[in-house]
């Protein structure tokens, strides 16, 4: 009991005393020996527990305050030590920092006061005035604190509100590298990382620009269904694009910016990084070549760019038969005539239906190599218009390849045959139900007429 | 004026044939494969109608209905091949030319006469009260239209189809814009056939105040006497001149054969009046 606090010493003695005294007390009863004996050994248990409790209440004080550096663990690694230190549990918790975690965190090498400087230096760790608890990330990761300064995520840090700062995303002490399963930001878990705040309709409400485009459907939820995010919940590819590869990990900026990744003048640049092969025929395209030069179509759209065929929260797989029922009506968005046209063929009728089985924009005139029919390299140019057709027509030959895919049958000078057939079939129609249409109603009023004169005379 | 008769067994006096087993069973083939193709084909034509896909569901899938479209298609072959073989059939094994020309040109035959025309111009004296109601032989002129319209809607309509079917065949003799005309024809003249049948023809012979609600002379094969003498008044008189009334005497329809008319008559005009209300509603929507 040497080096106790005379507090601890007393509270020893008063309790061994009193027990002592009750055992000679029941010395008499031999038999009742094993019970004293177990109450003997209880009490030294105690006496032990609080001794050690005394040393460390001894050591800390020892310690603390001293000249730095300090020695973190010494605290920080100590939970009962910690206890009531802040105001809440969780509070507490989050000063337990053994150094097992940050060993095994990607951030094994650096010191406590790499990162918490000020804290390091002063105890109480009540900071001075003017001197800031941030954690000073970009002092080595400078890079993505530029990036982050300037993205949308920043907007509202100096108010300490929602923002996401580089803990809120990469946690705190168990910081891990992007590629390790266990890191918040690794493909598995981004999504839920970014839903976490973005699945939020009181977040979203608060700080999204349309915050009604999205609580519709969560875009974190829409990412699942996608066939990116099928890609990594089904098929377990990291490779596939997740929130960050689309929308950048720390510069994350609205579309509506134009230094966003997703803003339409960027976004071909940014699906481009892992769709190499599509961007490559897009930007000789006809679409790729109008966007470059900045031609607008007919109704004043610019050229379409990846996301105006394939959504962006909403990709589905290019063979899906919803994809390919729908991407015929963005096409007509612009292309309204050639919609019409292809909507009175059989092709666009069973396409309307529903039914992705027969021609449908793409198919003619591919995905992504489209060019003028005047151009060479186009499918529907004269030269290779057979080849196309063969694609589904096996037996097609240079007579199949007249079909007029997009006829206007009443235009007269374009297409004379149509034009003659349509008027033929309209007269006949028109002939044939008004005159069996003034038949049977005159047929009709005559009897109600002679029946109304057989009532009279009745 | 006229008493309403609105099915082979009202009026009175005996029973006489009017149509054969085979054009019967014919016309029943008629019927079914007509409302086959009218069903499965009208989803195509009016795709952009909201119904369009539900319709095309409910028969099974867009395959089903195309499917059923061209087993349709191969009915109306073979009755309208089976009619013409036994018209053939009928006019080779006649002895005479005289039978022979009058089987072709006879007021029996369906053959356009002269007196068609002046029927039509009297029917319309009629509606507007300047003549007496014309009176029929074996087919009125409305009855010899409905025939041709079959034979012209099989042939326009079913020439097209075959093109359509199997484009890459045709191809080879026919250039590309001939399934442009095809696709045009084939759903104009289908949209004349289905509108005229169950407008027009529904009305001429079930629906007007004589006849309605139903008239099933074409299921059961007999007239009555009465409606012999009103619908074809000639035909009537010329089998009583000629003696020959007696020999086309037919016995009580059956109940089992009244029942199934019954049933099928009513179900292919309801069937029929409910596709036209859908396709009007189509149209002026």
């Amino acid at each position: 009991m040497r080096g106790l606090s005379p507090d601890a010493t007393d509270g020893v003695d008063r309790h061994a005393t009193g027990e002592l005294t009750v055992m000679l007390e029941l010395s008499h009863f031999a038999r009742r020996l094993p019970l004293a004996l177990c109450c003997l050994l209880l009490s030294a248990a105690v006496v032990q527990s609080q001794k050690v409790m005394a040393q460390d209440a001894a050591a800390a004080q020892e310690i603390l305050p001293g000249e730095p550096p300090f020695d973190c663990a010494k605290c920080h690694s100590r939970a009962e030590f910690l206890a009531g230190k802040t105001d809440t549990q969780e509070g507490d918790a989050a000063l337990l920092v053994p150094d097992s975690i940050i060993l095994a965190s990607r951030h094994d090498t650096l010191a406590c006061a790499s990162c918490h400087p000020d804290q390091a230096t002063i105890y109480p760790h009540e900071a001075p005035e003017g001197a800031s608890r941030a954690v000073p990330c970009e002092s080595c990761h400078e890079v993505q604190g530029t990036d982050w300064r300037a993205s949308s995520h920043a907007v509202n840090v100096a108010e300490e509100g929602d923002a996401p700062t580089c803990v809120r995303c990469h946690g705190e002490h168990a910081v891990f590298s992007p590629e390790d399963r266990r890191s918040p930001t690794h493909p598995f878990n981004i999504a839920e990382l970014c839903g976490g705040c973005h699945a939020d309709p009181a977040i979203v409400g608060t700080y999204f620009a349309q915050p009604e485009r999205v609580e519709a459907k969560a875009p974190v939820v829409q990412y699942f269904e996608t066939v990116h995010g099928a890609a990594l919940t089904r098929s377990g590819l990291v490779i596939s694009a997740t929130c960050n590869d689309c929308h950048d990990a720390h510069r994350v900026l609205a579309a509506d910016s134009t230094n966003s990744r997703t803003n339409p003048d960027n976004i071909v640049e940014t699906c481009g990084r892992c769709h190499v092969g599509i961007v490559e025929t897009y930007e000789q395209s006809a679409h790729g070549v109008a966007r470059a030069e900045g031609r607008r179509s007919l109704n004043d759209r610019p050229a379409p760019v990846c996301s105006d065929c394939h959504s962006s929260h909403s990709i589905v797989r290019a063979d899906a038969q919803d994809w390919f029922v729908g991407i015929v009506e963005e096409c007509g968005d612009c292309h309204a005539e050639l919609y019409d046209t292809y909507s009175d063929t059989y092709h666009g009728k069973v396409t309307k239906l529903g039914y992705g089985l027969t021609a449908k924009c793409s198919d003619c005139h591919t995905p992504h190599a489209m060019y003028p029919p005047d151009d060479p390299r186009s499918s529907v140019h004269a030269n290779n218009l057979v080849e196309t057709c063969r694609r589904c027509h096996e037996g097609a030959n240079e007579n199949f390849a007249q079909y007029y895919s997009h006829a206007n049958p009443k235009e007269r000078t374009e297409y004379p045959k149509l034009f003659g057939t349509w008027l033929f079939m309209t007269i006949l129609l028109v002939g044939v139900f008004g005159f069996f249409g003034l038949h049977t109603a005159l047929w009709g009023l005559r009897l109600v007429i002679d029946r109304l004169r057989a009532a009279k005379e009745a | 004026m006229r008493e309403p008769l609105s099915a082979s067994e009202r009026g009175e006096g005996p029973l006489y044939w009017r149509f054969s087993p085979l054009e019967r069973t014919l016309h029943v083939l008629v019927i079914v494969s007509f409302m086959g193709l009218v069903i499965t084909g009208i989803p195509l034509h009016f795709s952009y109608a909201p119904w369009a896909r539900t319709l095309v569901r409910f028969l099974g899938g867009f395959q089903v209905a195309a499917f059923l479209h061209r087993v349709s298609a191969i009915i109306i072959f073979g009755y309208f091949l089976t009619h013409i073989g036994y018209v053939v059939y009928k006019l080779v094994t006649k002895p005479t030319l005289a039978e022979r020309k009058a089987y072709l040109f006879g007021p029996d035959s369906m053959m356009p006469r002269r007196k068609d025309l002046e029927d039509l111009i009297q029917q319309f004296k009629w509606y507007v009260g300047r003549a007496e109601r014309p009176r029929f032989d074996r087919f009125s002129y409305m009855e010899k239209f409905d025939y041709w319209a079959v034979f012209w809607g099989v042939t326009i309509i079913g020439g097209s189809g075959l093109l359509l079917w199997a484009p890459e065949f045709f191809s080879r003799f026919l250039p590309g814009w001939a399934f442009n005309i095809a696709t045009i024809v084939h759903g104009d003249e289908a949209l004349l056939a289905l509108g005229f049948i169950f407008t027009i023809h529904f009305f001429n012979v079930h629906l007007r105040p004589e006849k309605f609600p139903i008239d099933l002379v074409i299921f059961t094969g007999r007239a009555t006497e009465t409606y012999m003498k009103e619908e074809h008044p000639l035909e009537y008189e010329r089998l009583e001149r000629e003696g020959r009334l007696e020999a086309r005497e037919a016995p009580p329809v059956s109940r089992t054969l009244y029942l199934w008319s019954l049933v099928f008559g009513f179900a292919a005009l309801a069937l029929g009046l409910s596709l036209i209300t859908l396709l009007i509603w189509t149209v002026l929507r």
